[in-house]
């Protein structure tokens, strides 16, 4: 089936930083029968905080060049990243919309570039790719009950906002991934600053991380088990972060963080020795002893 | 005395649309859930787009301007009844400011390493190592041939 076909655009962070999520989504988009194609002229897609703040032009040439290369190959595009997903979803937003012809702009640097643009390529966060498939889809490829497993989901600003441009769920009040979780058994838990910012892009680091620590405290003060995500910024600064907030703000959290897809591949059977999972600097050992493994 | 500069909301024009800056009528519902302005006494998103359309900003786009401090999470974007978008006026601020040379170190090397290796992160022989191990296939990204004459516009 057509639409079941992916260009996987694995952005930077993941793949050189975090290929354990990568490999997670590969193993479950598998199982799902989802398949996914590669290419190697991909770049960063680019980054949305620093590249975009320092030049908005370069930041949407370099998006649109991405998109470019899907088009070529004549696909959709699958991002793991909030990031990656943000940034060419906003780009062939900004290019359709084209405000002061700047479309034609980038398509002439484009075609210098040897590319050409029309707009045809759709891009897709892999939340959305799952919260929009069939259920008994999704249990057919889940073969073990997380058993009420108490999930902390973190979505992420920018799988969520601008809800206008991304279009995925309610910007404060996202219900999909929620779902999505219960289907596979585990329980998804309310908490205060439920889609509040992980604090990742703000410059000053003790700032940033009081952000991530009053949402760790939040959660877990829901009896939480783990954090679920689906960004591997949110990631670093959920799981590296516990150990920098213990030694900046002197406050001791052990909560695990696992993508999104790495909670579907546990789901789906898949060993957890075989998912790297050993690399999170937050010991996933008590998440794996509540689901039985 | 501070100095006001009545073209500086053309400047924003130069790097985005943001004409939207002139229909912001003070209400602050961009302050009430800001992560940042509850850290910082000294960031206001209402205030930074004041400022902006009455050209008061030229302190805004000098180094250790307190933009930066923003965290990107776009609830100023949803909550504004006004479509002002304060997260991208500040995004337009900080283009000015980098142009100006005055942006933090990391984001200038962020840039650099972006139009220069096509990536934020340079792919290690650990992590390839790392992949392998993994079972995945050796990873790197395209070469980059940004054209000079592009992005002209914001700098």
């Amino acid at each position: 089936m057509a639409e079941d076909a992916y260009l996987l655009f694995l952005g930077c962070m993941i793949p050189l930083r975090h290929p354990q999520i990568e490999l997670a989504a590969r193993k479950s988009m598998e199982n799902l029968g989802v398949s996914l194609r590669e290419s190697s002229e991909f770049t960063c897609c680019p980054e949305p905080w620093n590249m975009k703040a320092s030049s908005l032009e370069k930041w949407l040439l370099i998006a649109a060049r991405n998109l470019a290369v899907a088009e070529k190959e004549g696909s959709q595009l699958l991002t793991l990243c909030n990031g990656c997903f943000s940034t060419l979803t906003e780009a062939s937003h900004l290019l359709a919309q084209n405000k002061g012809g700047i479309k034609e702009k980038v398509v002439k640097d484009l075609s210098s570039m040897g590319f050409s643009y029309s707009g045809k390529t759709s891009v897709h966060h892999v939340a959305q790719v799952l919260c929009g498939m069939e259920e008994k889809r999704v249990l057919a490829s889940a073969k073990k009950e997380l058993g009420g497993l108490k999930v902390a989901l973190h979505h992420g600003c920018h799988l969520l906002r601008p809800s206008e441009i991304l279009g995925f769920d309610d910007p404060f009040e996202p219900r999909l991934l929620e779902e999505f979780v219960r289907r596979l058994g585990a329980e998804p838990v309310a908490y205060r600053g439920y889609t509040d910012c992980c604090g990742r892009a703000t410059l000053n680091r003790d700032a940033s991380l009081e952000m991530a620590e009053q949402k760790l405290s939040a959660m877990e003060k829901e009896d939480a088990d783990c954090v679920v995500v689906a960004c591997p910024a949110c990631f670093e600064q959920f799981d590296l972060g516990q150990v920098e907030i213990s030694r900046r703000l002197g406050k001791n959290h052990q909560l695990p963080v696992i993508h999104i897809c790495q909670l579907l591949a546990l789901a789906q059977g898949e060993p957890p020795e075989s998912l790297g999972l050993e690399r999170h600097k937050i010991a996933i050992k008590p998440l794996l002893a509540k689901i039985g493994e | 005395m501070t100095k006001v500069n009545p073209q500086f909301a053309k400047k924003m024009s130069q790097v985005e649309s943001a004409l939207d800056v002139r229909y912001c009528f003070g209400c602050s519902a961009c302050v009430a859930e800001c992560p940042a302005a509850l850290r910082f006494k000294e960031f206001n998103p209402r205030e930074i787009v004041i400022s902006t359309l009455l050209g008061v900003a030229e302190n805004l786009i000098e180094a250790d301007s307190v933009i930066w401090q923003c965290a990107t999470c776009y609830k100023c974007y949803e909550r504004c009844p006004q479509n002002v978008h304060p997260v991208d006026v500040i995004t337009a601020l900080k283009n000015i400011s980098f142009a100006a040379g005055n942006a933090p170190e990391g984001v200038s090397s962020l840039h650099k390493a972006v139009l220069e290796n096509g990536s934020i992160i340079a792919p290690s022989e650990a992590i390839q190592k790392r992949r392998a191990k993994l079972g995945l296939p050796a990873f790197s990204h395209a070469t980059l041939h940004v054209p000079e004459a592009s992005g002209k516009g914001g700098e």
